[in-house]
């Protein structure tokens, strides 16, 4: 079943046009990538669907409802929800805070506590970290506990954006088995931006290509991985900056 | 001794109605980036407003309620006709603060004139305390100021609300990914912050009379509190409006009343050059996308 339709997207701001004619669709129980360069736009179209920023055109639909330049709070509280991009912990409260904050559009107070112990187990540096500041934690674990609050509204479509960016190769693979568990663990579809290829390509089914601001082209990942094209942008691009 | 603390209480009850004002300045531009200079004027409707009530017969305690009332209906309108608009942009909401005091002065001064409006004391016992003279309409502006700032105080920690809010402080785009309905934070702190100017504006009355420029002065003194305590920051402009009533009480208690409202500034100067961001820390106001 389609969960999430996004048709002829586009956005922009002010004057630039970002993204183009985007068209992609998310099922249940699916994880999907969105590839690219730099700049592509792949944050962007993120933060449109889940209303950061209005598109100019098209429509996001999300379980056969509408929500196409509607608020985040609203999107949130369907269950369309965003892990933006730099973690954007609350550096201030405490991790428990964070924790609970994710819950906020959530009414029912002993499931929300009985989450915050499934996260714990599920992450379990934020059990010892409870009470710290969520300023006080290292990358590694802010990312951890972005995802654990992103997690706390019980989304059913999770909208990862760069959740390797500045890790450690041993932390991606940490970041790696925890996409792969949500979908089981949690039940939620994942459309994940990343710019580690290698990581994006290990977790997701299918995938789509975008080069400025338009999908160029997608597939399942296998087809993804022979393209010439996917290795021309990442391959390409290096030798770019080399020369 | 004993003229030094009546004095201390004299300065405690003014500083009391500054903080009220500095606490509602604090609240809308730690969430919003706007700096409400109209406040002081949100204050003066609010003794306006107690003046008309008295004036009917009706006693001091409803009054204040009216007013409160009367204030964050003004706060809601403001920020649903002005301010909403400018959120994008919060210089332009300063600006249009800037305006707003003109036109609620003379909307007051047209129906109401331009002379000082007093109310008969609320209260007019003066309790003798070994030697010491207190007037307790003093005692229960500081009673009342106490109990609603330690409320505020309360609901901003301890509470999902305040929570909430409090998140939207540090980053209103991220609170809004948490399902958090910012629009209506800001409403909604817009009102609280009214309400309270109003209670102030009711306060304030009951110790001097008023008259429609009384805000101006008053939201002087409120902001410089605001900066002293750190801009955004509820606690900083809760201990800075204690120092600031504590030392103008002992300033005109050792014989230099006449120099009270150099003090608010004086203070704000000093603490400024030894602390930049005020004495607990200011936020920077939202983060613009």
């Amino acid at each position: 079943m389609t969960l999430l339709s996004i048709s002829d997207v586009t956005t922009g701001y002010g004057p630039t046009v970002v993204n183009r004619n985007v068209s992609l669709t998310l099922q249940e129980n699916e994880v999907i990538t969105i590839l690219g360069p730099n700049g592509a736009g792949k944050s962007t179209l993120l933060r449109t669907i889940v209303g950061l920023v209005k598109p100019r055109g098209g429509t996001v639909i999300f379980n056969g409802e509408d929500l196409t330049g509607r608020t985040p709070d609203i999107l949130a509280k369907r269950g369309v929800v965003l892990v933006p991009e730099g973690r954007r912990i609350f550096a201030e409260m405490t991790v428990g805070e964070n924790l609970r904050l994710g819950a906020y559009a959530r009414t029912d107070t002993e499931a929300i506590e009985a989450d915050v112990g499934t996260m714990e187990a599920f992450f379990p540096i934020l059990a010892t970290k409870r009470h710290q500041k969520g300023g006080s934690l290292s990358g590694g674990q802010q990312q951890m506990l972005a995802i654990a609050r992103g997690l706390m509204a019980r989304p059913r479509v999770l909208l990862l954006d760069e959740p390797s960016l500045g890790l450690s190769p041993l932390l991606v693979k940490e970041i790696q088995a925890i996409i792969l568990g949500i979908g089981k663990q949690f039940g939620a579809s994942v459309l994940l931006v990343e710019q580690n290829a290698g990581l994006a390509l290990s977790v997701a089914t299918r995938g789509y290509l975008m080069q400025n601001g338009r999908i160029v082209t997608s597939g399942p990942i296998a087809e993804l991985k022979d393209m010439s094209l996917m290795r021309e942008l990442y391959l390409g691009g290096i030798t770019e900056q080399a020369s | 001794m004993d003229i030094l603390i009546q004095q201390v209480l004299n300065g405690l009850s003014i500083a009391s109605v500054i903080t009220l004002i500095a606490v509602g300045v604090t609240l809308i531009f730690g969430l919003t980036g706007i700096i409400n200079f109209a406040h002081g004027e949100f204050l003066m409707v609010g003794s306006i407003v107690t003046w008309i009530a008295v004036q009917q017969g009706i006693p001091f305690l409803p009054a204040m309620l009216i007013a409160i009332l009367v204030v964050a209906v003004m706060g809601f309108a403001l920020e649903r006709g002005l301010f909403q608009f400018t959120l994008t942009r919060p210089t332009n909401g300063f600006i249009v603060s800037l305006g707003l005091i003109i036109v609620l002065q003379h909307v007051v001064i047209l129906f109401f004139g331009p002379n000082q409006k007093s109310i008969p004391r609320p209260l007019s016992g003066v309790w003798d305390v070994s030697g010491v003279r207190i007037a307790s309409v003093r005692v229960m502006v500081i009673l009342v100021t106490i109990a609603v700032v330690a409320m505020t105080f309360v609901m901003i920690t301890r509470s999902r609300y305040g929570r909430a809010l409090r998140a939207a402080v540090e980053d209103r785009d991220t609170a809004a990914l948490m399902g958090i309905p910012v629009r209506r934070y800001i409403t909604g702190v817009f009102v609280l912050g009214s309400a309270l100017a109003g209670l102030g504006g009711a306060l304030l009355i009951a110790l001097f009379p008023v008259t429609p420029f009384t805000g101006g002065t008053m939201v002087m003194k409120g902001f410089a509190v605001a900066l002293m305590g750190g801009l955004g920051n509820l606690t900083g402009a809760v201990v800075a409006g204690l120092i600031l009533g504590i030392v103008e009480g002992f300033s005109a208690g050792y014989g230099f009343s006449e120099w009270t409202d150099a003090y608010s500034f004086g203070l704000m100067i000093l603490v400024l050059l030894i602390k930049p961001n005020g004495l607990f820390g200011g936020t920077s106001g939202p983060k613009m996308a």
